[in-house]
């Protein structure tokens, strides 16, 4: 009830701006004005979703897949995180119009985008296609052309003859590398090598913490109950980035109690 | 308060921000009405509501049993806890009632003498509401699952019928006919609705998962499709240019007609922008969407924002329309919730489900009638009626019905 009238009195008072180098929570780069003595330029403070990223990118464990995969996150980890979902979707499109970022789709069954860093990307496309054998020129044509100046999840095969002058072979090429991934007859998905094993220990570990949190009394159980619990080693993922995935998700509601937050499984 | 109606004195402030911001606040905290109710009178799941345009005073409801009845929302009796009464109905015995679900009902915009209803024995019917007789009939090849007639219409009385099977069609009210036919979608088409501010404007959403924006006037075909990746993700216009993941269950047009919102089997709500035909790309999170026919909402139009009463499984969710934000949730009903409409003076909402229940929410604001009632009681002297609840208050609620040990042993 307070939230609500909370909500309508924001619509109608007008807020005092503080300065953002005062209020250490808003790091949006667009509230930063002309302070006398700050030393902060605009650029230089990332927006709130690029700060949720960077603690989910150190959340991934990559030493555990033996630097095979960069670090990988799932769009709706950052919904868990940051409260207005609209807001990140927003920055988010930014981020990739910047070219900071690169959004992936993993597969039919996962209804949501991948996010890595372009830097992280450039760097594991590199190691693999060399792992491969692939032609030298061919890495460097996608790495440089390809992946700084294409901003969407797919491309046809008029695009990339026309635009970035790949020809048949150099795509038989990057198809076999798995840098590029069947969609339709003449379009592909760009996607990341080595992906598999990232799939395989996210979907495990998504259902293991999903039947955790079943097999508790009322199909519900406090936050803090369920970050003590002994997690299963093959999961490699970690319990914290299974749980921003699943809250995310939708899977699962947050309510707020007494003595913590409370995680109850969705009905449907 | 105060500032707002000392600052609308002086003139500082508009005179509609004050009433803007009233309809908000009151808009934002609706709950289940505690004094009101609707006369019971349903025995099938309510599918469909509508209030009269002119009055905004009967309430129209179309059942699955085929029957529809009209409820009058106004208050005569004086007293703050009242039952909406059943005026009229088409009721079981009437032979000229829909022989199975009536899908959508609808007053005949410009007054109330007229209602049109339609479901699935594939017929349009037009109702005299003094009479409750049958005045004309269409028949249809398919199961019609929703019909739209345009409120703003000066130059044409078409009614838009969406059918199984594709077919579009479009019914002549003065002519009585019903030839014309809007070619273009591949599946069974679920919502209908005219726009509200162009009246030849025509958005429909099928079960292709494609939304259409028809201009009735040119014979070309569809004049837009709604695409949710905004021409990004594919090149190919089989693959790409759906509006949603799933079927397209209801659609809503704002007040000013410049936004359309529709609601899909793939769980999400979208805010289109109508003149371009951009998706806005608000996020309302996931929204369970089970329905597998026409779902009817409402957006309320307050000052500065909008909100978006949206009924998913039993519930009633409201969001903010333009920043997504979820308010509320309102709980009430039993099973699934067909429809909801708001009043558009009063910020109530009238919801109906397969519960056979129509419910009434109103603003919390109204806290007067409790007032009234907890002064009453304090008021009220020691009278013999006083003095019976008193003793039975000292002897009745702790009392139990069985025999005591004390008096076996």
């Amino acid at each position: 009830m307070s939230r609500k009238r909370a909500l309508v009195n924001d619509l109608y008072k007008s807020k005092k701006r503080i300065c953002a180098a005062l209020n250490s929570d808003a790091k949006n780069s667009d509230l930063i004005t002309e302070e006398a003595g700050s030393s902060y330029k605009a650029d230089d403070i990332p927006c709130d979703t690029k700060v949720a990223l960077l603690h989910l990118q150190g959340l991934f464990p990559v030493d555990r897949f033996d630097d095979r995969i960069p670090a990988m996150i799932i769009k709706h980890q950052l919904y868990s995180i940051l409260p207005n979902r609209t807001l990140v979707d927003k920055q988010l499109n930014d981020l990739k119009n910047d070219g900071e970022v690169k959004l992936f789709k993993l597969g039919v069954d996962m209804d949501d985008y991948c996010i890595m860093f372009t830097s992280d990307y450039k760097a594991h496309v590199q190691g693999v296609m060399a792992d491969l054998g692939t032609p030298k020129p061919v890495i460097e044509k996608f790495t440089q052309s390809l992946i700084t100046k294409h901003r969407d999840v797919c491309i046809s095969k008029e695009t990339l003859m026309e635009e970035y002058q790949f020809t048949d072979q150099e795509i038989t090429h990057l198809v076999k590398a798995s840098v590029l991934t069947v969609k339709t007859i003449g379009g592909w998905w760009i996607a990341v090598p080595n992906a598999g094993i990232f799939m395989k220990s996210f979907l495990r570990g998504r259902k293991a913490l999903l039947r955790m949190i079943s097999k508790s009394k009322y199909r519900e159980i406090l936050r803090k109950e369920l970050e003590q619990r002994k997690w299963p080693k093959i999961c490699k993922l970690g319990l914290m980035y299974h749980l921003h995935d699943v809250i995310g998700a939708d899977l699962i509601q947050c309510i707020e109690t007494t003595s913590g937050q409370l995680l109850r499984l969705k009905d449907s | 308060m105060l500032n707002f109606l000392s600052s609308r004195e002086s003139g500082i402030d508009d005179p509609n921000l004050l009433r803007g911001y009233e309809s908000t606040k009151r808009a934002v905290s609706l709950e289940l009405s505690k004094h009101r109710d609707v006369e019971r009178v349903h025995y099938g799941g309510v599918n469909s509501l509508d209030l009269d345009v002119v009055e905004s005073r009967y309430l129209l409801s179309g059942t699955t049993d085929g029957t529809v009845h009209i409820h009058d929302t106004v208050n005569l009796t004086g007293d703050v806890k009242f039952t909406l009464k059943a005026l009229a109905n088409v009721s079981r015995s009437n032979k000229h009632k829909h022989k199975h679900s009536v899908e959508t009902v609808q007053w005949y915009p410009l007054d109330s003498g007229m209602f049109l209803s339609s479901g699935g024995d594939k017929q349009l019917k037009v109702w005299d509401t003094n009479s409750m007789v049958p005045v004309d009939e269409y028949e249809f090849k398919g199961i019609i699952y929703s019909h739209h007639m345009s409120a703003i219409a000066v130059k044409h009385s078409l009614v838009a019928a969406g059918c199984h099977s594709s077919s579009l069609q479009l019914v002549d009210l003065k002519s009585g006919s019903a030839s014309h036919m809007l070619k273009g979608h591949q599946g069974s088409i679920f919502s209908v609705k005219w726009s509200t501010r162009d009246e030849f404007l025509l958005a429909s959403g099928s079960a292709d998962n494609r939304i259409l924006l028809w201009d009735i006037r040119s014979s070309k075909g569809p004049m837009m499709h709604l695409d949710q990746h905004n021409g990004l993700e594919s090149d190919n216009y089989f693959d790409g240019c759906t509006s949603h993941g799933g079927y397209v269950n209801g659609l809503c047009f704002t007040q000013n007609g410049l936004h359309l919102l529709s609601y899909g089997t793939d769980n999400r709500l979208r805010l289109w922008n109508t003149t371009t035909g951009q998706n806005t790309l608000v996020n309302y999170g996931r929204i369970r969407n089970d329905s597998k026919k026409c779902v009817q909402f409402s957006v309320f139009n307050g000052s500065r924002t909008n909100f978006v009463f949206v009924p998913e499984a039993s519930n009633i969710k409201v969001f903010d329309m333009h920043n997504g934000n979820r308010l509320s949730i309102l709980r009430g009903h039993y099973t699934q919730v067909n429809c909801c409409k708001l009043h558009r003076d009063y910020q109530e909402l009238y919801s109906g489900g397969n519960d056979c229940n129509i419910l009434i929410w109103t603003p919390e604001t109204d806290k007067a009638y409790d007032d009234h009632i907890k002064a009453q009681k304090r008021e009220q002297p020691a009278s013999g009626r006083s003095e019976r609840n008193s003793f039975v208050r000292r002897t009745g609620a702790t009392n139990d019905t069985w025999s005591s040990d004390e008096e076996e042993s």
